[in-house]
């Protein structure tokens, strides 16, 4: 069963090694609030995420921070949050 | 049918009450025989180390909510190994009989369960 795992805290103070150990092939990471920032081209978080499929990010989110989704990444507006937690058989929020 | 649930624990027992608040959820889910399992991972696996004596601090004891898991029925326990090693804890004596899980095993373990909260 696919989970859907949410990040919403900065990459530096929540690493992203303990997600990523529990990530299977076929579960999604959508980042919302200071995650977002692991989007950063050039950053050791991007490094890490770079070339991993099902990656989403909250759109509004991206553009408060002047980021935008690099190539792999769909940019997800509120109703595309709530369809894709209803598309994943679970969701599972990082604290 | 009632829906599995995996608990995954994060947090020290001394960061706060997220320790404490995972382990009452567990508890609570057992007595009402509920089909939960914990995985301790990160600063959670410090939960696991013996002989704390946290009333020096003025802390409540986790240790007997932790003892009583599996008379509540709560025995599928894990942990993951790599949080144990980097801790210095690989051949660690721990509180609870654990299954140590590495790698593929931990995404594997997650797909098992129909609920997954993170704490």
């Amino acid at each position: 069963m696919a989970t859907l795992h949410l990040l919403s805290q900065s990459p530096w103070r929540q690493p992203l090694d303990s997600v990523l150990r529990l990530l299977g092939a076929d579960d999604g990471l959508l980042l919302c609030g200071d995650a977002c920032h692991a989007l950063q081209p050039g950053s050791d978080a991007w490094t890490q995420l770079r070339g991993r499929t099902r990656l989403y990010a909250l759109e509004e989110d991206l553009l408060a921070r002047g980021l935008a989704a690099p190539e792999g990444v769909t940019a997800v507006d509120y109703p595309a949050f709530v369809a894709l937690c209803v598309q994943y058989d679970k969701v599972n929020g990082w604290l | 049918m009632a829906k599995s649930l995996l608990l995954i624990c994060r947090q020290s027992p001394w960061a706060g009450t997220a320790a404490r608040e995972a382990l009452d959820i567990a508890l609570a889910g057992g007595a009402f025989e509920l089909p939960i399992a914990l995985l301790f991972m990160d600063d959670g696996v410090l939960q696991l180390l013996p002989d704390q004596q946290p009333a020096l601090l003025e802390q409540k004891d986790l240790g007997a909510n932790l003892q009583a898991l599996p008379l509540f029925g709560v025995d599928q326990l894990y942990v993951c190994r790599d949080s144990l090693a980097r801790r210095g804890l690989a051949d660690a004596a721990l509180a609870l009989p654990t299954t140590p899980l590495q790698g593929a095993e931990l995404p594997a373990l997650v797909a098992r369960y129909d609920l997954v909260m993170t704490l």
